[in-house]
């Protein structure tokens, strides 16, 4: 196990130096951001001297160089917008969105295995063509309407929740049920076929001969069967969360690292693209490691092997 | 039973109490929640130019030496109590006595001149700087304890209007740009900045000026233009300077007024077949305004016949707008082709996303328009990267011919601000380049008085009738949402600044 982790990890290593690289190039190809920094009516010598003044004129391989020097001695740079470095500023964002990350997954896992679980447990009966209906219809849900309309219904109608921003429990319903409806609704799906293949199995037959109860079972010998595949997608969800929940964080004003990546991006705020591409690339290819080591612990067999 | 009930009124207790815990109501306290649409990447009072850094710095914290009045253009004082002209290169300003920085400093001629310095320093690259001084050759110097003399190296008829731009700072400030605690004279000390989450102010006990009814700003950032309405409704925040058009429909609580900006599609004159008048006229023929008010547009934007908005300086009020009449606009494109003129040579028009509201249904609807009129064009819609490589210099040498959309804003009190740029052979977003206008440019640049507004107005009119450089679309309007606690009404300089001293309390 310690070997294919440290194996896992160096490859993971060399895949975020590989796209580190290549964000450089590839932010770099879309020209010089000298304009976006400057006032529309900026005389073309003030834009020149700009440019000159931040090394934008360089050819790209003396760019490269210095950046290459630069994170020898970790420093990546300040932000051009922000005036300060570029790490400060994305380590600020971070764990706005872990943390919206962490809260919508649990609640979205935890509420599909049970939805689902009890969903396999009788296919085709009420519960599991309601829950089918309710979960297609969540994972295809698009977040930025059912945002607005739930600021709208439950903000501005009915007065029960505040409309956006960070602070207590309250700030926080909207914004993980927003995130939470898609995951939920897709692990749903997952769970419910994967526990429906599991529940008609042989060893499934075997426990109720021996007498073992309904509950453990599902819950018991079921589950940790069908939770393979499911782990597999939740891992890819919470990725995708991970990576920047933009629409949740634009809308409701939390200052997360997919707002502060798309404004980067737009900006030409090199700095900051590349230092909030490395720190997102860190946390997912570690999300892919607890996976892989959520898998081990779940089957004995890939642990053995 | 008793336990399934007793759980029941457990969880019900919960809910109200969590959902009761928050419960908006209009508060009573005089304190002010602003939602603005930006978070500012910076609060350095150099960058002051910058509407979402205005809006909370500008004569809030850091005040001007002059302020320009926004009804009509005209420039008040604020910590300078007068100016005047001793030489066409030298101008004194008298700075007010007895008043004092955030942090104890006084203000006098010293201090004000290390902040000029400062704004002006090309290691910097202030956007007080860069947008109003750009080449100009400034220097400033103390003449006794509080006067000051500007001096440049050729005649700056509108230094007072330049020096509205001019936000001082305490002569403590860090040289380089990027303070985050900036000391000024204002109403308002500047207190914490959460990143991301919001700015305060706290008012300022040792302001000179009238002492403000509003103690304590607080300034949240949400992108969305209805999530900043359902706000102010909710009396989370009680103004929101900025909305969106479709998000205004409470018409006790939202404000349109002129926000001094002017769209515009840039005509590249220097590319066929538009380098031909009767192309450029037919295009301003083909384009029903009228049908874009009021649906694309808001019902308040009112035809433009020039840059500049009737507030300013140069404004000429004589200039009818283009009427809209498809059958002349026909005509001409049919006589441009009988003379050998490609009309049917693609042209595109480069937009950009978001640059107003309905900025892309509004482009789609021109398309419309000018297609019905014989043209052949192309829509390419661009994020502001993209766009500024066609908007400003250095065009590409191999471009084709283009309509670019754009918007304009100038409420500095003088269309000087706006005309060379847009229309001098030279102008960083000019494609012109007519001799006569070249020279009321230069000539008003320099000139005072009446003379200086009927310059402007003969190059306005040159343009509009002679030259047409631009399909002429409108001066805007933007919207506001006041909750009605607050007794405060929008003008044209909300655009670009926010004065609390301003609001009161109904």
């Amino acid at each position: 196990m310690k070997k294919y982790l440290s194996k896992r990890i160096l490859s993971s290593l060399l895949a975020v130096t590989g796209l580190f690289i290549m964000v450089f190039f590839l932010a770099r190809l879309t020209g010089d951001p000298g304009h976006l920094y400057l006032p529309i009516d900026a005389p073309l010598e003030v834009r020149k001297e700009f440019s000159e003044k931040h090394g934008f004129n360089d050819p790209i391989y003396i760019q490269f160089g210095r950046f290459v020097s630069d994170l020898a001695n970790g420093n990546f740079g300040d932000s051009l917008r922000k005036q300060r470095p570029a790490i400060d500023v994305v380590l600020e964002a971070i764990p706005v969105t872990l943390s919206l990350a962490a809260v919508a997954m649990s609640i979205a896992l935890f509420g599909a295995i049970l939805i689902g679980s009890l969903a396999a447990y009788k296919p085709n009966g009420v519960f599991d063509r309601v829950s089918r209906v309710v979960s297609l219809t969540a994972a295809s849900a698009p977040d930025f309407w059912v945002a607005i309309t739930a600021i709208l219904i439950f903000s501005v109608s009915l007065r029960w929740l505040p409309t956006s921003g960070i602070g207590g429990f309250p700030y926080w319903i909207m914004p993980i049920g927003i995130l939470v409806i898609r995951p939920l609704g897709l692990l749903v799906q997952v769970v419910r076929g994967s526990m429906i293949t599991a529940l008609s199995s042989d060893f499934i037959k075997t426990a109720r001969a021996k007498g073992v109860k309904e509950k453990a079972v599902i819950f018991k010998h079921g589950l940790r069967n069908g939770l393979l595949p499911v782990i597999t997608v939740a891992g890819d969800q919470a990725a995708a969360i991970a990576n920047g929940a933009v629409i949740v964080e634009t809308i409701f004003g939390w200052p997360g690292i997919g707002k502060l990546m798309i404004d980067s991006i737009l900006q030409r705020d090199f700095a900051v693209v590349q230092a909030s591409i490395l720190i997102t690339a860190i946390v997912i290819l570690s999300i892919n490691i607890i996976i892989d080591i959520a898998y081990a612990v779940l089957d004995p067999r890939i642990r053995h092997k | 039973m008793t336990v399934k009930k007793i759980s029941l009124a457990i969880s019900t207790a919960s809910i109200l109490a969590i959902v009761g815990f928050f419960s908006p109501a209009y508060s009573a306290s005089k304190n002010l929640t602003v939602v603005l649409s930006e978070e500012p990447d910076i609060v350095d009072p150099c960058e002051a130019t910058r509407s979402n850094v205005g809006r909370i710095v500008k004569q809030n914290v850091s005040e001007t030496l002059v302020e320009i009045d926004p009804k009509d253009g005209s420039i008040k004082a604020r910590l300078a109590t007068g100016w005047k002209q001793t030489d066409n290169l030298t101008w004194h300003f008298d700075i007010r006595k007895g008043v004092k920085f955030h942090d104890g400093e006084d203000l006098n001629a010293k201090s004000v001149v290390k902040s000029i310095k400062r704004a002006l320093n090309p290691k910097y690259d202030c956007e007080i700087r860069t947008k109003f001084f750009g080449n100009m050759s400034v220097s400033a110097s103390a003449i006794g304890s509080h006067t000051v003399a500007i001096k440049t190296k050729k005649p700056q008829p509108i230094m007072p209007a330049l020096m509205g731009t001019m936000t001082i700072v305490s002569p403590n400030t860090q040289e380089a740009k990027g303070v985050r605690n900036p000391q000024g004279t204002g109403p308002y000390v500047f207190g914490t900045w959460t990143p991301g989450q919001s700015v305060s102010l706290k008012r300022f006990a040792g302001y000179w000026g009238d002492k403000p009814v509003v103690e304590n700003v607080k300034y949240v950032f949400r992108k969305e233009s209805a999530v900043r309405a359902a706000m102010v409704k909710t009396g989370e925040a009680d103004i929101a300077p900025n909305i969106a058009v479709q998000d205004a429909t409470d018409s006790k609580m939202d404000f349109s007024y002129f926000n001094s900006e002017t769209a515009r599609l840039r005509i590249d004159m220097s590319r066929k077949p538009l380098d031909d008048i009767r192309v450029r006229k037919a295009m301003n023929l083909a384009v029903d305004l009228d049908a874009l008010r009021g649906t694309i547009f808001a019902k308040g934007v009112v035809k433009q016949t020039q840059i500049v908005v009737p507030s300013i300086n140069g404004h000429n009020p004589r200039l009818k707008p283009w009427p809209y009449n498809l059958k002349e606009a026909k005509k001409l494109v049919a006589a441009a082709k009988a003379d050998g003129v490609d009309v049917g040579k693609e042209i595109v028009m480069i937009g950009r996303l978001g640059i107003y509201p309905n900025s892309t249904e509004a482009m789609e609807a021109m398309h419309a328009m000018l297609t019905e009129a014989g043209f052949n064009l192309k829509i390419k819609m661009m994020e502001t990267a993209g766009w500024l490589n066609f908007l400003s210099r250095p065009y590409a040498e191999d471009r084709g011919p283009t309509l670019v959309q754009g918007q304009h804003d100038n409420n500095n009190g003088d269309a000087v601000f706006s005309m060379y740029n847009k229309y001098a052979c030279k102008g960083a977003q000019s494609t012109t380049c007519d001799s006569k206008v070249e020279a009321g440019i230069k000539a008003a640049t320099v000139a005072t008085g009446d003379k200086r507004r009927d310059t402007w107005q003969e190059v306005q009119r040159r343009l509009h009738q002679d030259i047409v450089p631009d399909v002429q679309m409108f001066h805007m309007v933007g919207f506001s949402r006041v909750n009605p606690r607050i007794n405060f009404t929008p003008s044209i300089s909300t655009n670009s600044e926010l004065q609390v001293s301003q609001v009161k309390f109904n």
